[in-house]
């Protein structure tokens, strides 16, 4: 289990919870639910959540199968520096992001599943937990495949 | 095109046939509950939401049912054994069953979506007939409270003003199975994902067990009968079409309308789950069954680049060309199976698989076998499964492309290839075979480097040496090597494998191939198998559609997409 970066489970997982949050966030919203200002809030966060996970970080051994599209958002990623780059701010702030879902019952399966994204990224080991942006012009030896 | 119809008309009835019981269900269970009139009472309080979640939930129903029975491994070999009547192709479609495992799960995590959508509409409508003081209809059905003697006449769940609708999920069996279910269900579909499968896939394969929350969630989700609808009894009684009007008069004592009674509808998701269940506990001790047998490891090889070769036998184990088995070590990982391509040829009286260095597993696995003064690790198989390849032995020509790591199930067919041709098997029409070998470097796999040497040796003392004629391209080639290669062009053997056919740089350039091929057959039919990735694949086909003539009775190549 030694070798295993749950960094990138907790990646999809924060994705899909962001996805979660946005879909509970236009159900509370479009059928106007009581304190249905959760759910706007929840729309906000959720795509806030999408973008910052949707660039997959550089694995630490092998190669990295990026996102359709991801070099886009790389870059934006990149300018926020230590904010984004260390994932154990990413669980706090997950966590954090998280809470306010809580209170509407269409969007707190996205604050379970957020909660669940922060609780993997904590599994990092201390010390190797960065995220680091997939080149996207990686040098190549001639005719390296 | 034609070719494609001809491979792949069964799976594409089978989806046909999947995808119109899923709609058929669907409006079928819709109609039922937008127009019944047992839940006439239902839909004023909750309207076509109701019908909504009822369909997905026959939908999810119908789906949880099909999604174990793909991966009983043991049970589709077995069909595929009663089966051999059929052809070959209709018993290629169970290799296939993991696509439509996940056709199936993509579909639950649809239906899941619509099911959970719709009642958070109904359990919203609920809260507000509940709140509501204006006397309507809604707000009078939502007051029939849940103490009555014969069990509750109740329709609306949510029985007091003050209590919230998280309150109501939190603590009824439906709603807590459903939130239980829900995030076992996605925590199983984000550790799926292919990235984290091929990279981490033991991350994928324990998290996937929390399916056994998802089969008990269902199996308990309709307990508290929460969906509900009027009582045949008070039906008759006070039919809802003509007492619904008069509902400001149903406590009248003159009035011919009493209040209706509801009762819940019974859980049913049981009976669609109960003999998939049954059948997958039987996979699984099946399994166990079959690993506990002995296998008896024969010979153990260390080759360059840390790949381990096992030579084992097991009693009663028949294998063909093509199959692949999984591979557990106990004392590495209790609950881990590994699945490997077989690498022996069914002619020889032992079975063997290569193992790569490749994650956690394998390094360990190993390492294990490398210590010199410890016991041989004890292994379990389960198999072999898969369908076999059989098709390569029925072309006069075959053209064979092997990429990376995808040259491991060649080794198996070269070898039966080989071992038929000595013994003149009627059995097999090949007469030359062309082999391809694409790789980065050929480091990793010199024990498939020495498999080409002794095949060349074996077929030189035949007086058979334009058999077998195969062509090695490294892609991972820098210019070292090739200066390397120039100054060597006029040795014998290539310098970088040692075989007699010299090795090529780059990547093979497919026409100038095909076309060569074509001219020197130009009447027979040529196979076209290939193991390796799907641009490969692309290209191959493409060749073959190119250079196949369109006289029938001249050369035709014919893609076979082998599932290896």
């Amino acid at each position: 289990m030694g070798q295993i970066e749950w960094a990138m489970w907790a990646n999809e997982q924060a994705l899909a919870s962001g996805l979660i949050l946005i879909t509970g966030g236009i159900v509370a919203t479009a059928g106007r639910f009581t304190q249905w200002y959760f759910g706007a809030y929840s729309i906000v966060a959720g795509v806030f959540v999408c973008l910052l996970e949707y660039p997959r970080g550089k694995r630490k051994k092998g190669s990295t199968m990026e996102r359709w599209g991801q070099k886009y958002m790389t870059a934006v990623v990149k300018l926020f520096g230590p904010f984004t780059r260390n994932y154990y701010v990413r669980a706090v702030l997950h966590l954090l992001l998280s809470v306010p879902a809580g209170f509407l019952l269409a969007t707190i399966l996205g604050t379970a599943c957020l909660a669940i994204a922060s609780g993997i990224y904590l599994l990092c080991p201390a010390g190797g937990c960065a995220w680091r942006a997939v080149d996207a012009h990686r040098a190549q030896a001639p005719g390296a495949a | 095109m034609g070719n494609w119809v001809v491979n792949h008309w069964f799976s594409v009835l089978f989806l046909v046939v999947w995808l119109g019981l899923n709609v058929f269900l669907f409006v079928d269970a819709f109609l039922k509950y937008e127009k019944a009139d047992k839940y006439y009472y239902t839909r004023k309080i909750l309207g076509s939401t109701l019908a909504c979640a009822r369909a997905s939930a026959l939908c999810l129903n119908f789906n949880s049912t099909l999604i174990l029975l793909p991966v009983c491994r043991n049970l589709l070999s077995f069909l595929r054994g009663t089966c051999s009547f059929c052809s070959r192709t209709l018993r290629k479609q169970l290799d296939h069953n993991l696509t439509f495992h996940k056709l199936v799960a993509y579909m639950i995590c649809l239906h899941t979506a619509i099911h959970i959508i719709a009642h958070l509409f109904n359990f919203d409508c609920y809260s507000r007939s509940r709140q509501a003081t204006d006397g309507s209809l809604a707000s009078i059905l939502s007051s029939l409270s849940h103490d009555e003697k014969k069990g509750g006449s109740w329709l609306n769940p949510i029985q007091s003003r003050n209590t919230t609708v998280e309150y109501v999920t939190f603590t009824s069996i439906a709603g807590l199975t459903g939130v239980i279910m829900t995030i076992a269900l996605i925590l199983m579909v984000t550790s799926a994902t292919e990235f984290i499968r091929r990279s981490y896939f033991e991350v994928f394969w324990y998290t996937h067990h929390l399916f056994i929350f998802y089969i008990l969630g269902l199996g308990i989700h309709g307990i508290g009968g929460i969906v509900r609808g009027q009582t045949e009894e008070s039906m008759n009684e006070s039919h809802p079409r003509k007492c619904a009007e008069s509902f400001e008069m149903w406590d009248d004592r003159d009035s011919h309308c009493r209040r209706p009674k509801f009762e819940g509808h019974p859980p049913e998701s049981w009976k669609w789950i109960l003999a998939p269940v049954i059948l997958y506990i039987c996979e699984r001790i099946l399994r166990f069954y079959r690993s506990q047998q002995k296998v008896v490891i024969t010979k153990v090889v260390m080759h360059p680049s840390k790949v381990l070769e096992l030579q084992m036998n097991k009693r009663g184990f028949s294998m063909e060309v093509g199959q692949y088995i999984f591979v557990n070590c106990p004392s590495i990982s209790l609950l881990e199976w590994h699945p490997f391509t077989l690498t022996s040829a069914p002619e020889e009286d032992f079975f063997s698989i290569h193992i790569r260095a490749a994650g956690d597993w394998t390094e360990n696995l190993i390492r294990a076998f490398e210590q010199q003064y410890s016991p041989i690790p004890r292994i379990e198989v389960d198999g072999p499964f898969g369908t076999a390849s059989e098709d390569v032995f029925q072309y006069e020509v075959a053209v064979l492309v092997g990429a990376g790591i995808g040259v491991t199930p060649f080794a198996s067919i070269l070898k039966s290839i080989w071992y038929k041709f000595q013994c003149a098997d009627h059995n097999l029409k090949t007469k030359k075979i062309y082999f391809y070998w694409i790789c980065r470097e050929t480091g990793a796999f010199s024990w498939f480097n020495n498999l080409l040497t002794s095949l060349e040796q074996e077929m030189e003392e035949l007086g058979k040496v334009g058999f077998l004629n195969y062509r090695l391209f490294l892609t991972g080639w820098d210019s070292n090597i090739v200066g390397h290669a120039a100054l060597n062009f006029d040795k014998a053997t290539d310098i970088v494998t040692g075989l007699k056919q010299k090795t090529s740089f780059g990547r093979p350039m497919w026409d100038n191939e095909f076309s060569t091929i074509a001219t020197s057959h130009p009447k027979s039919v040529v196979g076209v198998f290939l193991c390796g990735p799907r641009t490969l694949a692309k290209s191959l086909r493409k060749c073959c559609h190119r250079y196949s003539s369109l006289d029938p009775r001249k050369v035709q190549f014919y893609f076979n997409k082998e599932n290896f």
